[in-house]
């Protein structure tokens, strides 16, 4: 084994001239390769950016909320919730400006777009977006209800004349509070708060280029419908029917982020209009995509800044432009060629492709860092350009095979999930992986011979290498006088986070820069002097971010992965306060019996299932609707308005005849509620905003609930099935699937990873031992989280391994050049001591481009993005740190020997110290 | 949904249960315009629901389409109902109707009454019968709205503006060509709502094909805000029912839901003697009172 990793190194080291041999081959080879890469990029790419696209079309959840949407339709809708300036949604002014609004969105053709602004943060208003209202309702069009004697009125709330008098003004208010079915829903207990209800046909529109089946021209209609006898005395006739007949089934548009957002912000132009009387809080997907869309572009700015502190971090510790433009070339073609060739095999793409791009980006830097660590210090030894690059790849190559084939480990244990997007990530991330070590071995060697530094004192310095001297001679005074300039422009211009962290980066890039050597050589003795402190500090920290573990929530919350303070999160906050709730959730009844909901037995069960949600979830539900409202209101007003008649009558015939008024409504609001045959219908739940932990605990406790209210009528209807669903309980399954894969993908690649390590290391000790540092920054990050009640949202988990992955990357890199240095050497000490000076700088390069470029993720608006921003640059910190310290001092207080025969394991820095 | 809001949009419903598809036998006249053929099927559709007596059935269900016929996929839901009306007031554009359902058996004996008025000042009202309880509420609702949302007739696929008739100023009307449909000479005419007519309707425009000869409506097409047809309606076994020409059979079909009602006409009489007492809440409650009374308006027939 050891002389197959010998062999290995050796190969590795003949790797780059060999390419460079048939350079112009291979140059032109991956020249038309890439051009048809690109190709395939800009032909053939398909993206699905739908969260649906997420779950396998066969998944239960999945499956239940098809069935619910095939059968109610869509329920996106915009919940536009005001706060009347004058703290009176029911003042002459209030009213006045609820009617122009809720007229303006009603008839908004009528509307003359000079009067608007062209465009809203960088998006246009387009007016014909609105075309996706349905309907629009407030208490400018509400109708109230009311009993006089034997008469129903049913009247508007508000009429058309707004009246002057404070005494009728005074008298809507009053008959409005009195309205149960409206508090909350259009206007708050307190009448400082209302809510526009914009219901859309998002979801619910046919596909374009829908042809329905009865256009064919031969297609005439059934005998059946028009063979009936005018002078029977039969009631009725049968018009027939054949269960043979093909059903087209409507495929609706999906929608994306786009189209929400274009809506979002045609509303937006008009109901700012009205921002003198009243503060809005809209709520709903239009919203939420606008919001996430304006998260995506800061992601692109975000993005770009994190490429620009890649490269400068690159030039000022390489000092040389090659060391920036070379990896970036290589990186770029990487991930060009995974895409392509993805896109060739005909994959589709989801949103996680971005995720590809980090993880490429980060692999790929460091493979190139290391490779270009070990050129650059072989040069600056004075060795020639090819030996320099022949030494470089011995000296990293294998590492970079082994980190390669650990992170394509890890990322493929991703195949295995249920979610289709996840597995996609799963194989293209492993593609990118494999494709930037092999362009990092075939590319890179090309590229620095077109373009490398020259050698060390040469006349032709860089530009970084004479500011460096000219800032060295300059007195120390000067030096403090001009650090204080920079932090005081840094701070007043910036953000104090923004400015902390630029503060942060130059003076870690300073020290680096300045006294890496320093530093690298000082470790070894002051492990040397304390390791099992070292050790101690490290066993402390493991033990309580062990701890920290055990207390992780893993909770995705819509509002919570936002800042406080921001508009979403304060519209969301506010509607939960205020209003009925900005979520919804729906428990499905399918009796699979036409009729079937005329049962009263059935029908007094959802009665019963619903005071039973309201009362015992009181804290998480506002309000609960179902047929047995729309029975019960009725009743009690066919009989008088007696509130004794406000039940669920225990006669199906009754139940039937109360439904009349019902059955007779819009089909499509008829629809919205119950099937035609009477068989399926829903209850609608209004639930506050929380976090999926508490929905899932939620959904449980309603589950168990249901069974013991309808298991009674299991007799009468032996498939009745009862169970929530809705977009929220898509998410809750979601949210939890992401965890399992996550969980399993991390546990499969835990094993195979300690194999690899054994394998690579030699002996089970060796690999064991290892794999102790490559645990620590995963335990750090995750159970820091815990500490601090962070809690771990799917989009972080999602995140979290790569990050995790890149960290131990180092470790890896540390360890095989430890055991390489070891068999030849034959000494512990002196292979620790040439690992840490080495590797070292490499490792520390690597930890300052990547954490600290991961580290501006934490200034996302988006709080799944922060998160994982902040923990991974403090995950690849602690790796390092783990590198330095706590590897060596295992290695000094465990004396491994990695199968190495007789290796001398004593340990000489401690004397030197002294 | 809450009740209230159902109330409301039923209590409309029966104003305009009569079919407006009818048209007396006109001769042919080549020169009329887009107006003026609508207003010729719309004078007969007023004439037709004087002083009538109706039976029909609706019939509605998922359809799909086997051996190139449209037919029901599933058992279709029926429902049969019996009513009478009679127009009144000055120039006989206020209605009285009763209507009385007859199937589903579940809801048999459930009757309303409903006195719908021209002047838009003067509420209309609706009495509702449920025969299992056994009590008649009056229901009020304004006339005058302006977002009266077009309702479902009976819970079918016709709401009240497939089967509403007038006001035919606020669309603009235009003859888009001459073709036939089923062997007959038609128009097909677009009517576009004007904008008024368009806050209240779910369509941006319409396509009737209207027979030459005899002024019926034989196909119609209604079209979404998207300009997608999302509604066809199909006429069929137009006959001379008391010198007015009717389709007996209309199938109207929902596009989008792959749904359709049929509404047939199995008696269909106009011109009949309706008493005034008849269209009173005593027709809803009292049920041999009704049945004699309708008796006598088949006697009349005979």
């Amino acid at each position: 084994m050891e002389k197959f990793l010998l062999r290995l190194s050796d190969t590795f080291a003949r790797t780059p001239n060999a390419v460079l041999k048939f350079k112009s081959l291979v140059f032109s080879g991956l020249l038309v390769l890439t051009a048809l890469m690109v190709l395939g990029i800009y032909t053939r790419t398909e993206l699905d950016m739908t969260n649906e696209s997420f779950l396998n079309q066969t998944d239960p959840a999945m499956l239940a909320l098809n069935e619910f949407r095939r059968q109610f339709g869509s329920d996106d809708s915009v919940m536009l919730v005001y706060r009347a300036k004058d703290d009176d949604v029911f003042s002459r002014n209030s009213l006045l400006a609820i009617q122009g609004l809720t007229n303006d969105l009603r008839y908004w053709e009528q509307l003359d777009p000079a009067n608007y602004p062209e465009s809203l943060r960088g998006v246009e208003v387009d007016f014909a977006e609105l075309t996706h209202i349905r309907r629009v309702q407030s208490i400018a069009n509400l109708r109230i209800q009311r009993n006089e004697g034997d008469t129903l009125l049913s009247n508007r709330l508000v009429p058309a004349v707004i009246p002057e008098s404070d005494h009728a003004l005074a008298d809507i208010r009053a008959r409005a509070l009195e309205v149960e079915d409206n508090l909350l829903a259009f206007y708050s207990a307190d009448a400082r708060f209302g809510a526009v209800m914009i219901k859309t046909d998002f979801g619910a529109k046919p596909v374009e280029n829908y042809v329905p089946a009865v256009d064919v021209s031969d297609v005439i209609l059934d005998d059946g419908f028009v063979s009936f006898d005018t002078f029977s005395a039969a009631e009725s006739f049968d018009p027939g029917f054949d269960a043979s007949a093909e059903i087209q089934e409507v495929s609706f548009e999906t929608v994306n982020m786009m189209d929400y957002t274009a809506f979002h912000v045609a509303t937006k132009a008009i109901y700012q209009k009205y921002s003198n009387q009243f503060e809005f809080y809209p709520v709903g997907n239009p919203p939420l995509m606008e919001f996430m869309l304006d998260i995506l572009s800061q992601m692109q700015v975000l993005g770009l800044l994190m490429i620009l502190i890649f490269g400068l971090l690159l030039y000022i510790l390489f000092r040389s432009f090659s060391a920036v433009i070379w990896p970036l070339v290589t990186i770029a073609l990487s991930m060009t060629w995974t895409w392509g060739l993805t896109v060739w095999f005909g994959v589709t793409i989801s949103q996680m492709v971005s995720l590809t791009v980090l993880l490429v980006f980060a692999v790929g830097i460091a493979d190139c860092v290391h490779v270009m660590s070990g050129y650059f210090s072989f040069r600056r030894q004075g060795k020639e350009h090819h030996e320099a690059l022949s030494l470089s790849y011995g000296k990293t190559g294998l590492a970079i095979m082994i980190t390669t084939i650990t992170t394509m480990t890890g990322v493929l244990a991703l195949s295995t999930s249920n979610l289709q997007p996840l597995q996609v990530f799963g194989y293209m991330s492993a593609l990118g992986v494999f494709l930037a070590f092999v362009f990092t071995l075939v590319l890179l060697p090309i590229l620095l011979d077109l373009w490398h530094p020259g050698a060390p004192n040469a006349a032709d310095a860089s530009l970084a290498d004479r500011i460096g001297l000219r800032w060295n001679s300059l007195p120390t005074g000067s030096k403090l006088l001009i650090a204080a300039v920079f932090l005081a422009i840094i701070f007043t211009v910036l953000d104090p986070w923004v400015g902390a962290y630029i503060a942060l980066v130059t003076l870690l890039t300073y020290i680096v820069v300045n006294r890496q050597a320093a530093i690298l050589s000082t470790i070894p003795y002051l492990v040397a002097h304390r390791p099992w402190t070292i050790m101690a500090v490290f066993a402390t920290t493991f033990i309580v971010c062990a701890y920290g573990l055990t207390q992780i929530r893993i909770d995705t919350n819509i509002s919570e992965l936002t800042r406080e303070g921001s508009e979403i999160r304060i519209a969301y906050e506010t509607v939960d306060e205020n209003m009925a709730g900005a979520m919804s959730m729906m428990i499905m009844i399918d009796t699979k019996t036409t009729d079937g909901l005329y049962n009263p037995q059935l029908m007094q069960a959802i009665d019963t299932l619903q005071t039973c949600i309201n009362e015992q979830y009181s804290d998480r539900v506002t309000r609960t609707h179902s047929l047995a409202n729309i029975v019960k209101d009725t009743y009690q007003v066919m009989s008088d308005d007696n509130p004794a008649y406000y039940r669920v009558p225990n006669d199906a015939q009754m139940i039937s005849q109360l439904l009349y008024l019902f059955n007779s409504a819009n089909p499509e609001d008829r629809r919205a509620l119950v099937s035609d045959d009477y068989s399926r219908s829903h209850i609608s739940l209004n639930i506050y905003n929380a976090g999926s932990y508490e929905y899932q605990q939620f959904f449980t406790e309603v589950s168990e609930d249901i069974e013991e209210v309808f298991s009674p009528l299991r007799e009468e209807f032996p498939e009745l099935e009862v169970y929530p669903t809705g977009s929220m309980a898509l998410m809750m399954r979601m949210a939890d699937e992401i965890a399992n894969s996550q969980f399993s993908s991390f546990s499969l690649a835990f094993v195979v990873i300690s194999l690899i390590m054994i394998v690579t290391l030699g002996s089970l000790q060796g690999g064991l031992l290892a794999m102790v540092p490559n645990l620590i920054p995963a335990l750090l990050s995750f159970g820091l989280m815990g500490l601090l009640g962070v809690p771990l949202d799917s989009d972080t988990i999602l995140i979290a391994p790569l990050i995790i992955g890149i960290a131990v990357d180092d470790t890896i890199h540390f360890m095989t050049h430890y055991r390489m240095e070891l068999i030849k050497t034959g000494s512990v000490s002196k292979s620790l001591r040439s690992t840490i000076t080495d590797v070292g700088q490499a490792v520390l390069f690597t930890t300052m481009v990547l954490g600290l470029g991961f580290a501006l993720l934490s200034f996302s608006d988006y709080l799944g993005m922060a998160k994982m921003g902040f923990f991974g640059s403090a995950a690849i910190i602690v790796a390092l740190l783990c590198d330095l310290f706590l590897i060596p001092a295992m290695i000094m207080i465990f004396k491994p020997t990695f199968g190495v025969k007789d290796a001398d394991t004593t340990i000489s820095f401690r004397e030197k110290l002294a | 949904m809450s009740t209230s809001r159902i109330l409301w949009l039923t209590s409309g419903i029966l104003l305009a249960w009569l079919e407006p598809w009818a048209g007396w036998n006109q001769a042919l006249a080549e020169s009329l315009s887009g107006l003026e053929i609508m207003e010729r099927v719309e004078a007969n559709d007023r004439a037709a629901s004087d002083s009538a007596f109706n039976r029909m059935q609706l019939s509605s269900c998922r359809y799909g389409v086997k051996d190139n016929r449209i037919t029901c996929a599933e058992r279709p839901r029926i429902k049969s109902l019996e009513s009478v009306g009679k127009n009144y007031g000055p120039e006989g554009k206020d209605t009285r109707s009763v209507t009385i359902v007859l199937e589903p058996a579940i809801e048999r004996g459930v009757g309303m009454l409903t006195y719908a008025y021209d002047d838009s000042e003067k509420d209309n009202e609706t009495w509702l019968y449920l025969s299992a309880l056994g009590r008649v509420k009056r229901i009020a609702s304004s006339n005058s709205d302006d977002d009266s949302e077009p309702a479902s007739v009976f819970g079918s696929e016709f709401t009240t503006e497939d089967t509403d008739t007038g006001k035919l100023d606020e669309y603009s009307i235009r003859i888009l060509e001459e073709t036939t449909i089923s062997g007959r000479d038609v128009w097909k005419i677009e009517m576009i709502p004007g904008e008024e007519q368009a806050r209240k309707s779910r369509y941006s425009k319409v396509n009737y094909y209207v027979d030459k000869e005899r002024f019926v409506t034989l196909r119609a097409e209604m079209f979404d805000q998207y300009d997608t047809e999302i509604k066809r309606l199909l006429a069929e076994r137009v006959e001379q029912v008391n010198g007015v020409w009717l389709a007996r059979s209309l199938t109207m079909m929902n596009l989008v839901s792959n749904r359709l009602s049929n509404m047939a006409f199995l008696e269909m009489y106009t011109g009949v003697e309706v008493e005034d007492d008849f269209l009173t809440t005593r027709t809803l409650t009292d049920v041999p009172f009704r049945e004699t009374e309708l008796e006598n308006l088949r006697l009349q027939l005979d």
